[in-house]
C-alpha cells in the first residue's frame, strides 16, 4: 500500500510529468511561471510574469540565447507558448512549429497547404496557438481550425469554421477553456457577419456560436438598417479573456462593415466595436459594452481585455481595463459591463468626452468625407491589437501607444462576396506627419499617464511586465528593450534587425529566466550572461 | 511531324496574342475606376501612383504588360508578393484593366512637346544637374538618382520639382545638421530610429550618430536644390522634362 504522501505527490506531479495541459493548469497558469501557456499568459490576460530573476540591477547583462529563423515572407505576429520545455508557435501564414527551449532545435513543424487565392485585409498573419491536453490548436487563413498532436505535429482534426472565399479567415490565437477551444474570426474588411465559436477540443464538433451581429428578431438587430446586418462585420480576431468565477468569456469585437461609409448601416450597429461577455458553456450573451456606436473610423475593440479585481469607489470590484483603439482608456464593471471610466490616453479629436453611460459625445467634423477629414487618432488608432500588460506590483497598466493622425475618406461601398467592403481609402501614414509612438504607463484608477518611453516610430509590438519590475517592449525599428516599470527608464536594448510586430513572453529554462519575442521572421530568446 | 508542331505552336501564339480586353468603353472605365478605388487604391494609390504597391500609372508592369498578364495577375494575385487576387467576375476585372489602361493613356498624352536630346544637353551643360544627380551610374549623389525617374513621376510632377524643389522632399533628402564632438556635419537623412540617425554628408561620406551623443541635431525639410525657374526658359524647361520623362525602367515579363 502506498503512503498518503506518495499518492499526493503523484497527483501533483502527474500532470507535470505527462506534459498534459489540463484546464486546472490553465486556471493556475500564473503559479507555473516556468511556462507560458496561453496567448496572454493567463486567463486574466495581464501578460505579466511572477518571475523576478531579471530586475533593474541585472537586466543589462541580458544576452542572446538562441534565434530560430522561420521560412516565411509574411509578417510575424505570433506569441509563442512554452510548456514543459517545449516552445510552440505559429509561423505565418498558417504553420506551426515545436522547439526545444534549451537550444532552439526543432522537434516538428506543421506546414499547411493553402489555396492560391486568400484575401485577408492586412497580411496572411497568425498571432499564435492554443494548447490543451496533449494537443495544440491553430486557426488558418483559409478559415479552418486544426488540432495537432503536441508530440508530432500530426493533424488530429481539421474543421472548416467558415467559407474562406467570402473573406473569412482565422488569424488570432484560439483560447482553450475547459474542454473547448474558443476561436474568433477575421474579415471585417470583407463584409462578413462576425461570430465567436466554441469547439469540442477532442472532436472538433462545434459547441456554440455567438453571432456578433444579431439576426432578425434578436435584440440589437434593430440597430442595423434593412439587411445591412448580413454584411455587418464585427469580427473577433484577437484572443479574449476568461473569468472562471463568473464562467464568462470576455472578448472584443471589431469594426462594422463597410468601415468608412456608414450610410448603408444606419444605427448603432451592435455588437460591433464592443466588449462582449458570454457564458462559457452556452455562448449566451451576459452583457456587452459598445465603445464606438456606429463607428466610421475602423476603431475595432480588438484589444486584450485585462481582468483585474481592485477597489473602486471604496468597494472591491471585478473590473476590466481596456485601452481602446479610439484613444480612450476604459474601466468597466466585469459583472455587468457598466461603464466606470473613459479617459483619453493619446491625442484624439473625435469626442468631447465619454458620458456617464459610456457613450462618446462626438465632436463635429470628425466623419469621413469625400475629400478627407483629418482626425486623431489615425486609422490604426491610439493603440491596436498588440498586448498591454498589468503589473500587480506597480499597479500600473502598460501599453504601446500611437500619437498619429489619419486622413479619413469616404467612398462608395458595394458588397460583392469575398471582396473588400470598406467604403473608402483612408490615408494611414501622412508623409508630412508620420506621428510617433511610446510605451506608456497609465494609472488605471484614473487613466492618467505616469510615464512615457518615447519612440521615433509607432510600435506594433506589445508589452510584457514582470515581478522583477521590468517592462519589455519592442519597436518597428527592430529594437527589443527593457524598461524600469516604475519610471520608464531604459535599462537594456538590442537591435534585432527586423520589425517587431508581436508581444514578448518570459519563462524558465533550466531554472533560468528567458525572454522571447518574434522579430523580423525569427524568434529571439535572451537570458542573463554569467 | 515538325509541321504539326509548327501548326500547334502558331496556334498557341495566335491564341495568347488574341486575348484582348473586351470591355473598354467609357462606361467600363468608369465601372473599373469604382472597383479600383475600393479594392486596389489602398496599396496602389487612388490614381495608380503607387504606395505599398507598385505604381501602375506609367504603363510599366513588372509581372507582364499584356492584357492577359494583367487579367491573370489581378484575378489570381502574384505569388510571392503581397498582391492578392480579387474575387470579381472576369468582366469586372476587364473593367479594372480598362481603368488602368486609361491611366497609362493619360500618362502618354501628357507627354510634353520638348526634345529629349536637347534636354539631355541642358541636363549636363547649363543646368549642371549631374553635379548632384546620377543617371545610369554617373553624376553626383546629393540628389535622387534619376535613371528611371520617368517611370515613377509624371511630366507635370517633374516640371514642378524643377521650378519648386521645396514642394515635395522625400525623407532621404531631408536636410540634417548635427553638432558632434568630432565636428559639425550636414547632409541627408538616410534613416532614423529612436536612438540613432544615419546621414550621407555633403562630401558624400556615410555617417551614423548616436542621438544621445550629439550636442545638436536639426532636421529641416528643405531642399538643397535651387529653383530653376529663372535659369531655364519655357522651351528649355520642356526639353529637360522630355529628357527626364524618357528615362525609363525596362519592363520585364515573367
Amino acid at each position: 500500500m502506498k503512503s498518503p504522501a506518495f499518492v499526493l505527490w503523484t497527483l501533483i506531479a502527474a500532470p507535470l510529468l505527462s506534459g498534459q495541459v489540463s484546464h486546472q493548469r490553465l486556471l493556475n497558469a500564473e503559479q507555473e511561471p516556468a511556462n507560458w501557456m496561453t496567448y496572454s499568459g493567463s486567463y486574466r490576460s495581464w501578460r505579466y510574469s511572477p518571475l523576478d530573476q531579471l530586475k533593474p540591477e541585472n537586466v543589462r547583462r541580458l544576452g542572446l540565447k538562441w534565434v530560430y529563423q522561420m521560412k516565411t515572407t509574411h509578417i510575424v505576429e505570433t506569441t509563442p507558448l512554452v510548456v514543459d520545455g517545449v516552445m510552440y508557435f505559429s509561423e505565418p501564414p498558417s504553420n506551426a512549429v515545436a522547439l526545444d527551449v534549451k537550444t532552439g532545435s526543432r522537434f516538428w513543424e506543421y506546414r499547411r497547404k493553402l489555396p492560391g487565392k486568400i484575401n485577408v485585409c492586412c497580411g496572411q498573419v497568425n498571432r499564435g496557438l492554443a494548447i490543451s491536453g496533449d494537443r495544440v490548436y491553430i486557426g488558418t487563413v483559409d478559415a479552418h481550425l486544426v488540432s495537432l498532436d503536441a508530440k508530432t505535429g500530426g493533424v488530429l482534426w481539421d474543421v472548416e469554421v467558415a467559407e474562406y472565399r467570402t473573406g473569412h479567415s482565422l488569424t488570432g490565437a484560439p483560447l482553450a477553456v475547459k474542454d473547448m477551444i474558443i476561436a474568433g474570426i477575421s474579415g471585417g474588411e470583407y463584409g462578413i457577419r462576425g461570430f465567436l465559436d466554441a469547439y469540442d477540443a477532442a472532436t472538433g464538433k462545434r459547441r456554440w456560436r455567438f453571432w456578433t451581429i444579431p439576426g432578425p428578431g434578436e435584440p440589437g438587430n434593430d440597430t442595423w438598417e434593412g439587411d445591412s446586418w448580413k454584411t455587418g462585420g464585427g469580427p473577433t480576431w484577437l484572443t479574449g479573456s476568461f473569468d472562471p468565477l463568473q464562467n464568462l468569456i470576455i472578448w472584443g469585437t471589431g469594426n462594422p462593415s463597410p468601415d468608412w461609409n456608414g450610410d448603408v448601416r444606419k444605427g448603432d450597429n451592435l455588437y460591433s466595436d464592443s466588449a462582449i461577455a458570454l457564458d462559457a458553456d452556452t455562448g449566451k450573451l451576459r452583457w456587452y459594452f459598445q465603445f464606438v456606436p456606429h463607428d466610421l473610423h475602423d476603431w475595432d475593440a480588438t484589444q486584450v481585455p485585462v481582468l483585474v479585481d481592485e477597489d473602486w469607489g471604496g468597494q472591491r470590484r471585478k473590473l476590466v481595463y481596456w485601452a481602446h483603439r479610439n484613444a480612450f482608456f476604459y474601466v468597466l464593471d466585469r459583472e455587468t459591463g457598466k461603464f466606470l471610466l473613459g479617459k483619453p490616453f493619446a491625442r484624439q479629436t473625435w469626442a468631447e468626452r465619454i458620458d456617464e453611460n459610456g457613450r462618446p459625445v462626438r465632436l463635429p467634423n470628425a466623419e469621413p468625407t469625400a475629400e478627407g477629414t483629418l482626425v486623431w487618432p489615425g486609422v490604426q488608432g491610439g493603440t491596436n491589437w498588440y498586448s498591454p500588460s498589468y503589473n500587480p506590483r506597480t499597479r500600473l497598466f502598460y501599453l504601446s501607444a500611437w500619437e498619429n493622425v489619419g486622413l479619413y475618406r469616404k467612398g462608395e461601398a458595394v458588397y460583392s462576396p469575398g471582396n473588400r467592403y470598406i467604403g473608402s481609402v483612408p490615408q494611414i501614414d501622412l508623409p508630412e506627419d508620420p506621428g510617433w509612438g511610446a510605451v506608456r504607463a497609465l494609472d488605471p484608477k484614473t487613466g492618467e499617464k505616469v510615464w512615457d518611453y518615447k519612440l521615433h516610430t509607432k510600435p506594433w509590438a506589445g508589452v510584457l511586465s514582470t515581478a522583477g519590475k521590468l517592462v519589455f517592449g519592442g519597436s518597428d525599428e527592430g529594437y527589443i528593450f527593457a524598461l524600469d516599470a516604475e519610471t520608464g527608464k531604459e535599462l537594456w536594448k538590442v537591435n534585432t534587425g527586423g520589425n517587431i510586430r508581436s508581444s514578448p513572453i518570459t519563462f524558465l529554462d533550466g531554472g533560468k529566466q528567458v525572454v522571447a519575442i518574434a522579430a523580423g521572421s525569427a524568434i529571439f530568446t535572451f537570458e542573463l550572461r554569467d | 511531324m515538325s509541321l504539326i508542331l509548327l501548326i500547334l505552336a502558331t496556334g498557341f501564339l495566335a491564341q495568347t496574342a488574341e486575348v484582348r480586353n473586351p470591355r473598354t468603353s467609357p462606361e467600363d472605365v468608369a465601372a473599373g475606376r469604382k472597383i479600383f478605388r475600393s479594392h486596389c487604391a489602398p496599396c496602389h494609390g487612388l490614381q495608380g501612383e503607387g504606395g505599398r504597391g507598385a505604381s501602375l500609372a506609367q504603363g510599366v508592369f513588372f509581372h507582364g504588360n499584356s492584357d492577359a498578364d494583367l487579367l491573370r495577375n489581378i484575378s489570381e494575385g502574384i505569388p510571392g508578393t503581397y498582391m492578392p487576387g480579387i474575387f470579381f467576375s472576369e468582366n469586372q476585372v476587364w473593367q479594372v484593366i480598362a481603368f488602368i489602361r486609361s491611366l497609362n493613356q493619360q500618362a502618354k498624352e501628357t507627354l510634353i512637346p520638348g526634345e529629349p536630346a536637347e534636354g539631355e544637353k541642358l541636363f549636363h551643360g547649363k543646368g549642371g544637374c549631374g553635379r548632384c544627380h546620377r543617371v545610369n551610374g554617373s553624376g553626383g549623389r546629393l540628389g535622387p538618382d534619376l535613371s528611371s525617374i520617368g517611370s515613377s513621376r509624371s511630366a507635370a510632377h517633374l516640371r514642378d520639382a524643377i521650378v519648386n524643389p521645396n514642394g515635395e522632399i522625400l525623407l532621404p533628402y531631408w536636410l540634417v545638421s548635427v553638432k558632434a564632438r568630432k565636428g559639425s556635419y550636414s547632409g541627408f537623412r538616410l534613416s532614423e530610429d529612436t536612438y540613432t540617425i544615419q546621414i550621407l554628408d555633403v562630401k558624400e561620406q556615410l555617417r551614423s550618430f548616436s542621438k544621445q551623443s550629439l550636442q545638436e541635431l536639426k532636421i529641416e525639410r528643405v531642399s538643397l536644390m535651387q529653383s530653376y525657374k529663372t535659369v531655364f526658359n519655357d522651351r528649355e524647361l520642356e526639353d529637360l522634362v522630355a529628357f527626364l520623362s524618357s528615362l525609363r525602367l525596362k519592363a520585364r515579363t515573367q
